[in-house]
């Protein structure tokens, strides 16, 4: 579904130029959801705004369904980091700007109930907690069912009951809509409990340094089983270097 | 209730003082200097049609020249602070242009639109315009590149980019800086409808109607007022508006769930 054909990102020219991704390739089947891990600032977001067709890359290409990225596709979704709501648009109107923006015509009540957000429909997100505004986030990306779904570290910054909850929501809606997934994090379990494979990257410029899988990831009760921790274990082995 | 009562004793405090002052004049030089606040209230009473239509014309061309000014300093200012290579060319532009006064400009623009009610708009537009020009471009600065990707992200043309994060974005800042500008867009409506207004009829504009009566300190004084109630109508009509359009900016964080 997704192919990330040997990209590599450079920022700026000549002597000032940083590369912030070298050489980066992997596959994401159909309906399978990947986790992107790396340190913080290694360029995991430049990756997936490369994916949404917001960033062209230096070199490389990225292919969905078997055709080029070159912008913005409609049947992809982006979930941002702090969720990127407009603070002028109400719950609803932001969970309805992707699909307005598109002209389209489908309503947000079923995916608002769904998200435990009916009754704040008309509160701006000021007036949200944090958990909330997550899930307006994910709300304004899920109105569009997408076939591909690309989440920034949608968990950053939370408390970890909350992060724990919204980790099940989107475990939940994965298995509910079918959606193909690359999700960026920094937090081993969160990967452990959502990548079917996790795709491990290497500090700035990003290499990838190895690619774990995950075969036990789609339950409920993985997280905290011998299996689970032994994963996130070996997850941590290969992130401080010693793989 | 409380506010209503604390405008009602602000009045007093200025009719007061007023009074005070008109008083403390009055025994400094031996003679009437300032008319007292009852002097201009009766002089009102016994002008008041031609007081009343002054007011109207005066408050009808400001509302054109703000609008105006609104139209055609919004795109600019927005365009200007949001796309980077505009800002190279029209920053420098509008940074040298912004602080020249129109007044100093008034032969010329005499001689260009006549003594006409074109050229009391132009005076008063060109000293709106780049307010409304240097708050719009500094507010679009600094709209959170988040905002533009989550909207860029969903396939959003230009000019919905502007539509759903520029313009709101930029909006509260642009109207208390049009709030602001209240002042200034008043005094030169007065320089307008004095220095260009001279073949008015005293009825036509709150300017003309203080000179005209330039020897009748008492219709003068109340013209004054009258023209400093219209600078606190329009002050008023801005921060309304700013409450309705940018209700978001003033909520607070209550009865959040998780």
């Amino acid at each position: 579904m997704i192919e990330v054909q040997n990209i590599s990102i450079v920022y700026g020219k000549g002597s000032e130029a940083v590369p912030a991704l070298e050489n980066i390739a992997f596959t994401v089947g159909e309906g399978e959801m990947v986790a992107l891990v790396g340190p913080s600032g290694c360029g995991k977001t430049s990756l997936l705004l490369a994916i949404d067709g917001l960033l062209r890359p230096t070199s490389g290409q990225v292919l969905i369904g078997g055709e080029e990225v070159r912008g913005v596709r409609r049947d992809v979704a982006l979930i941002l980091q702090d969720a990127g709501l407009l603070p002028w648009k109400t719950v609803r109107q932001n969970a309805e700007l992707a699909l307005r923006i598109q002209k389209r015509r489908e309503g947000v009540d079923g995916i608002l109930s769904a998200l435990g957000l009916n009754g704040f429909e008309r509160r701006f997100p000021a007036e949200l907690s944090e958990g909330m505004r997550r899930r307006v986030g994910i709300a304004r990306a899920l109105a569009l069912r997408p076939r591909v779904l690309l989440m920034d570290e949608p968990m950053a910054n939370l408390d970890s009951l909350t992060r724990e909850r919204i980790q099940s929501l989107i475990l939940d809606l994965w298995w509910e809509m079918r959606f193909t997934a690359v999700l960026v994090t920094h937090d081993i379990e969160e990967a452990v409990f959502l990548g079917q494979r996790i795709v491990v990257l290497s500090s700035r410029p990003a290499r990838i340094r190895e690619v774990l899988e995950n075969p036990g990831m789609g339950e409920h009760e993985y997280r905290g089983s011998p299996e689970f921790l032994e994963r996130a274990k070996r997850l941590r082995r290969i992130l401080e270097g010693n793989g | 209730m409380k506010q209503v009562l604390a405008y009602a004793l602000a009045v007093l405090v200025v009719f007061g003082a007023w009074a005070l002052l008109s008083y403390s004049l009055a025994r400094a030089k031996g003679r009437p200097i300032l008319p007292y606040p009852w002097e201009a209230a009766v002089a009102a009473g016994e002008n008041a049609e031609t007081l009343l239509s002054a007011f109207g014309f005066s408050a009808l061309r400001f509302l054109v020249a703000l609008a105006l000014s609104f139209f055609l300093g919004l795109p600019v200012g927005l365009a200007v602070g949001f796309e980077e290579k505009l800002d190279a060319f029209i920053s420098p532009l509008v940074y040298l242009l912004y602080p020249m006064p129109p007044v100093a400009l008034l032969l010329f623009l005499y001689l260009a639109f006549g003594l006409g009610e074109v050229v009391r708009l132009v005076v008063v537009v060109m000293a709106l315009f780049f307010q409304v020009v240097v708050a719009a471009q500094g507010a679009a600065k600094f709209i959170a590149p988040t905002h533009i990707v989550a909207v860029r992200s969903t396939g959003a043309s230009r000019w919905q980019v502007y539509w759903h994060v520029v313009i709101p974005a930029t909006l509260p800042n642009v109207l208390t800086a049009a709030r602001v500008s209240v002042g200034l867009g008043i005094t030169m409506l007065y320089i307008a409808e004095t220095k260009l207004g001279i073949l008015l009829p005293p009825g036509q504009g709150l300017g003309r109607f203080i000179e005209y009566y330039t020897f009748r300190a008492d219709i003068a004084l109340a013209g004054v007022v009258a023209l400093a109630i219209l600078g606190l109508l329009f002050y008023v009509i801005l921060e309304v508006l700013e409450r309705q359009l940018c209700r978001w900016k003033y909520v607070g964080v209550k009865g959040a769930g998780s």
